[in-house]
């Protein structure tokens, strides 16, 4: 009787009507044995068709026996077991142990197009989602051989599509987080799913894209990113400044209490290089100098502030050519070759546009802290290594850090605070000087 | 029509100013413009406005008050009273059709393009968009994934030495709660199709050119850069060449070449099998695109976008089609 009945409720479902399991669940004449055979039965379709209700848009198939009838804790079919193999470790070890201890526990590897899903989405949670080793093992769960097509009917017509979908999915994740597969990887689609198969064909086209992008990034950015935020800044520093010859100052270390709450001696990491210092001593000491910031840099998902010291543009009766030599600087032989080595009008390879101007940058630095206070000791330290700063007076244009990331994030009730900031965040605008500017003589001091 | 008009100026409700003008501008866009291109920039004006919760809508206020030259928001403000007289309106617009016809055929005895042959011949650099003005922004369009229901924000001004454009934003990769959306988080902008006289679809020739030439200034992230070749074929409309273009951040300018050869092919964002070379002789627009999966602000400042002709570069297409990959299934 039992039997017959699962039979006829699997054709129910699969024929997609569901009469007789809405009959199920209250009062069935045809069922003495009450709840326990319930449970027996809503777990069969389950098994049957879930991983088809997943891939299909969630609100188009309601399950007709509800999980809730089940009544176990968790959404997901083997989430506790997942929970309890990995024995509660957040990390590579204990996500590895899950998935080693699902491939031991069942010869036939029942539900394990489930359990695939259930790991792809945990691994941002266990931090392995960058992880080529564990794709591999996650791989390595699916039976061998069997999905392989054994004739040609089988090859044309999908074989195990469900399975399929499923390695797709693996290969579509590593995609996504920019994992390049390996040969072992190929090795393990070939064994599961054969040469002529879709896994296989995506493994192919990740193998044909990855290599051809995977270093065409001219600024590149080291992965994992340096944790110590003066290798951090130093980074970032000699990748703006697009200079060579350009050095990295350290001003001051950051304090053993720097990893608390509120920093009490921040970090100071600057850089300089000889042209900005020998256009820095040609400055004219009646016009100020700015520190101008911050501004944002992103290092893949790391975003570091960095500021400027900068003047502004001299207006055009000042600027003065004083590289010009005359030809009369030396009698012997000229100083200045003027060959017009143009072949014709063909030659020409100028954009017709006007230059943007704008004023000499003469220093960049990345701060723990991005007060006042901070940035003076900056150019407390700069003054060193150029004694004309000295005499310069220095304007400080400092807005705020971060307010449209804070914008995004609490959207509600900080309308007014959002306004100023984004007038200060939005970098190489602000005409006017903010209220907290102050002009500081160094030169006394 | 006029009595659409009447009962649009006539009834005003002072708290819906906005959608009142927004929906003058819906509706009686077509006529006056006559840019279906409009009509498409005031669906998004619309869609702006009618924002999802009323916090969202007051910080767009704030925003839009700071940056009065975007382009993405540019709502017509409630004070500014618009004089509407039909006849007079549809006669400049017919007027300036046809003064535009002219010069069209004018231009084609001259050369191409208007330019006598000796200097198209002898060109070797041009620069296709420049951002000097308010007027150069109105050539484009930006967009976000708040068109399919995100929560990025992006907006297109000038930056303050009012010789730079700014693109500026929030990505936020939150996904929208309909259930089916997997991914989410871009913005946009992208230049809108050039037309000529009564509307017809024009089409930027790059063929004597072989690179793209870019002067940015970013943040540091990455951007793709997408070339829309000619859409009138419906199964076209969804094919893009795209490449990538990383800033480097900090102060100074950058300059961008990408040769025209390595632009892969994709349709409906989907790399494809079959690769294509990019043609150059029908470029219908060009986009920036952001989507690194990292929440946070952003910004690009871009100068000038041009095309040059790189003697030294001689590859044709950088992507063979591979036996392996067509020929698998």
């Amino acid at each position: 009787m039992n039997c017959v009945w699962r039979a006829i409720l699997a054709w129910d479902h699969s024929m997609g009507r569901h009469f007789l399991s809405r009959a199920v669940p209250g009062h069935s004449p045809w069922q003495p044995e009450g709840s326990c055979l319930l449970q027996g039965l809503s777990q069969f379709p389950r098994g049957f068709c879930s991983s088809a209700a997943r891939l299909a848009s969630d609100s188009k198939q309601v399950p007709m026996v509800k999980p809730s009838a089940v009544s176990t804790k968790a959404l997901e079919p083997y989430e506790d077991f997942f929970e309890q193999a990995s024995g509660g470790q957040r990390d590579k070890t204990g996500f590895s142990r899950a998935v080693k201890a699902f491939a031991q526990r069942d010869m036939r590897k029942r539900g394990h197009v489930d359990f695939i899903y259930l790991a792809l989405r945990k691994m941002p949670e266990y931090g392995v989602q960058h992880d080529l080793a564990v794709y591999n093992l996650l791989l390595d769960i699916f039976p061998k051989e069997v999905f392989v097509p054994r004739n040609m009917l089988q090859q044309i017509f999908n074989h195990y599509p469900r399975q399929q979908e499923c390695g797709v999915k693996v290969l579509d994740q590593m995609e996504n987080y920019g994992v390049m597969p390996n040969k072992e990887t190929e090795f393990l689609l070939l064994q599961i799913f054969g040469r002529k198969s879709h896994p296989m064909l995506k493994y192919l086209r990740l193998m044909y894209w990855f290599p051809r992008f995977k270093n065409i990034n001219p600024f590149p950015v080291p992965r994992p990113l340096p944790k110590d935020p003066i290798d951090l800044a130093r980074h970032g520093l000699e990748r703006i400044a697009a200079d060579l010859s350009a050095r990295v100052t350290v001003y001051q270390m950051p304090g053993p209490e720097d990893l608390g709450a509120n920093p009490s001696q921040p970090h100071i990491v600057g850089i300089q290089s000889p042209d900005q210092q020998a256009a820095l001593a040609q400055h004219n000491p009646a016009r100020p100098v700015f520190v101008e910031g911050p501004f944002p840099l992103w290092l893949r998902d790391q975003c570091l502030y960095y500021h400027v010291l900068r003047a502004d543009l001299l207006p055009p009766e000042e600027r003065q050519e004083d590289k010009e030599m005359g030809p009369e600087r030396n009698f012997y032989y000229p100083m200045q070759l003027d060959l017009d080595l143009d072949r014709g009008p063909w030659d020409d390879y100028e954009f017709d546009v006007d230059e943007v101007e704008e004023g000499p940058v003469f220093a960049m630095c990345m701060a723990g802290a991005h007060d006042q206070a901070t940035l003076a000791k900056w150019i407390q330290g700069l003054q060193i290594t150029n004694p004309a700063l000295a005499h310069i007076p220095v304007v400080f244009r400092l807005g705020a850090v971060g307010g449209e990331l804070q914008l995004s994030e609490h959207q509600e009730g900080q309308g007014q605070h959002n306004q100023e900031r984004e007038e200060q965040v939005s970098p190489k605008e602000d005409e006017e000087e903010p209220s907290q500017a102050q002009i500081r003589h160094q030169g006394q001091s | 029509m006029a009595l659409l008009h009447k009962l649009l100026n006539g009834t005003s409700f002072p708290k819906l100013c906005r959608m009142q003008d927004v929906a003058r501008c819906f509706l009686l866009g077509p006529v006056f413009a006559g840019y279906p291109s409009r009509l498409y920039g005031s669906i998004k004006k619309t869609e702006a406005a009618s924002g999802r919760s009323s916090p969202e809508v007051n910080t767009q206020g704030g925003l839009e008050k700071q940056t009065k030259g975007e382009v993405g928001l540019d709502l017509i403000s409630p004070k500014e009273k618009i004089e509407i007289i039909f006849d007079k309106a549809i006669r400049t617009e017919i007027k300036d059709h046809f003064k535009l016809l002219a010069k069209e055929l004018v231009d084609r005895w001259r050369g191409p393009e208007g330019c006598p042959l000796h200097e198209v011949l002898l060109e070797n650099t041009r620069v296709m968009w420049q951002f000097r003005s308010d007027e150069d922004l109105d050539k484009w369009l930006v967009t976000s994934d708040r068109t399919i229901g995100g929560r990025s924000k992006a907006f297109l001004k000038m930056a303050s030495n009012n010789q730079s454009a700014l693109f500026h934003g929030i990505l936020n990769t939150e996904l929208p709660h309909d259930g089916e959306t997997q991914r989410s988080g871009y913005c946009a902008m992208t230049s809108r199709i050039p037309r000529g006289a009564f509307e017809r679809k024009k089409y930027y020739d790059w063929s004597n050119f072989n690179t793209l030439y870019l002067r940015v200034r970013g943040d540091g992230r990455p951007w793709m850069v997408n070339i829309k070749t000619d859409t009138d074929l419906v199964q076209k409309s969804q094919h893009l060449h795209s490449y990538f273009m990383f800033t480097r951040g900090g102060p100074y300018w950058q300059e961008v070449k990408i040769p025209f050869s390595k632009f892969f092919f994709s349709s409906k964002g989907r790399i494809q099998d079959n690769q294509q070379q990019l043609l150059t002789d029908q470029i219908s627009s060009i986009g920036f695109t952001l989507a690194d999966k990292v929440n946070g602000p952003f910004y690009l400042e871009l100068d000038f976008i041009g095309v040059f002709h790189d003697p030294t570069h001689t590859e044709e297409f950088a992507y063979e089609n591979s036996k392996k990959i067509c020929g698998n299934l």
